[in-house]
């Protein structure tokens, strides 16, 4: 699926007129499961369920929202993922 | 092959031979100059934290491309932030730099854990060193977990793993039947021994 395709709508994260911005990690074949779960502990200190469930989204469904806020929390949480590898952006609530 | 494990005070160890580690070294030497750094034959130490942030270095940062990179291995390990070329190319101006830098300390960091201090490395050194002991504190699993993940993704890009994504089973099956002979097979031996490697550090703290 090509970026900015996105149309439906996600009900798991909090997602209010206040924090119109956030951040979608896609699917990547090379990065281990585990691996994926451990960054996103590690990155929004996300309980390990949580995280696997996180993972098993992108997984399954190609992509997921992994975290919501300001642009400018939104950059800084892409910019880790990118740091350890995870394919990740920025986008307006309203483009999904 | 050696793996990653726990000692009983919790403290995570591997001991290399001496094969592994000449295998890491080299290959994140290779990932050290793709990622725009000096060579680690000629300086480190300061660097390899990231604590000594040369402000020059930062501005410079600031005035950086906003192109994504050439070379598919860069453009995988720094990709864009946006799905519009705009503002991705707006963001990587501002923060390519430092992204480069995080990867190139991931990477310095297992480089250096590899080599000890005293002595200078050389790959015509004849493999006489024998085994290596690594012992990573807290702090150090995540950046070996992601410099391990960075040395992943290059070498997938560079056997074409996962560019035809739901067909990940046959991209595999490829290299499993691929002669002895070939040179990739090679490759794709170490990237699955980079995965197995990596696998049993998450083991260790899952």
């Amino acid at each position: 699926m090509a970026l900015g395709t996105v149309t439906e709508s996600e009900s798991d994260v909090d997602i209010r007129p206040d924090r119109p911005w956030v951040c979608v990690v896609w699917d990547d074949p090379v990065n281990l499961m585990t691996y994926v779960t451990h960054v996103f502990m590690v990155i929004f200190g996300y309980s390990k369920e949580k995280a696997n469930e996180l993972m098993l989204k992108v997984h399954n469904e190609g992509r997921a929202t992994v975290a919501s806020g300001t642009r400018e929390e939104m950059e800084r949480d892409v910019q880790r993922l990118h740091e350890y590898g995870l394919w990740a952006t920025v986008q307006r609530v309203d483009e999904f | 092959m050696s793996s990653f494990r726990k000692d009983d005070a919790g403290k995570i160890h591997i001991l290399f031979t001496s094969q592994e580690s000449h295998v890491l070294i080299n290959l994140v030497e290779q990932l050290i100059e793709l990622l725009g750094g000096e060579s680690v034959l000629q300086s480190h130490s300061s660097e390899v934290w990231g604590h000594d942030d040369d402000p020059l270095l930062r501005l410079l940062g600031v005035t950086g491309s906003d192109a994504p990179p050439d070379d598919p291995v860069l453009r995988r390990l720094l990709p864009n932030a946006y799905a519009d070329e705009q503002s991705a190319g707006e963001f990587r101006r501002y923060t390519e730099d430092s992204l480069r830098q995080k990867k190139r300390a991931h990477a310095m960091a297992i480089y250096e854990a590899l080599i000890p201090q005293d002595e200078e490395w050389s790959a015509d050194k004849p493999l006489d060193r024998g085994s290596i002991e690594v012992s990573l504190e807290q702090t150090e699993i995540m950046v070996w977990l992601g410099g391990l993940n960075d040395l992943r993704l290059a070498l997938a890009v560079r056997l074409g793993i996962g560019e035809n994504a739901p067909n990940i089973k046959e991209e595999h099956q490829k290299y499993e039947l691929m002669k002895e002979s070939d040179p990739m097979k090679a490759v794709y031996a170490v990237y699955s021994w980079l995965g197995w490697l990596q696998q049993s550090l998450l083991d260790q703290i899952l």
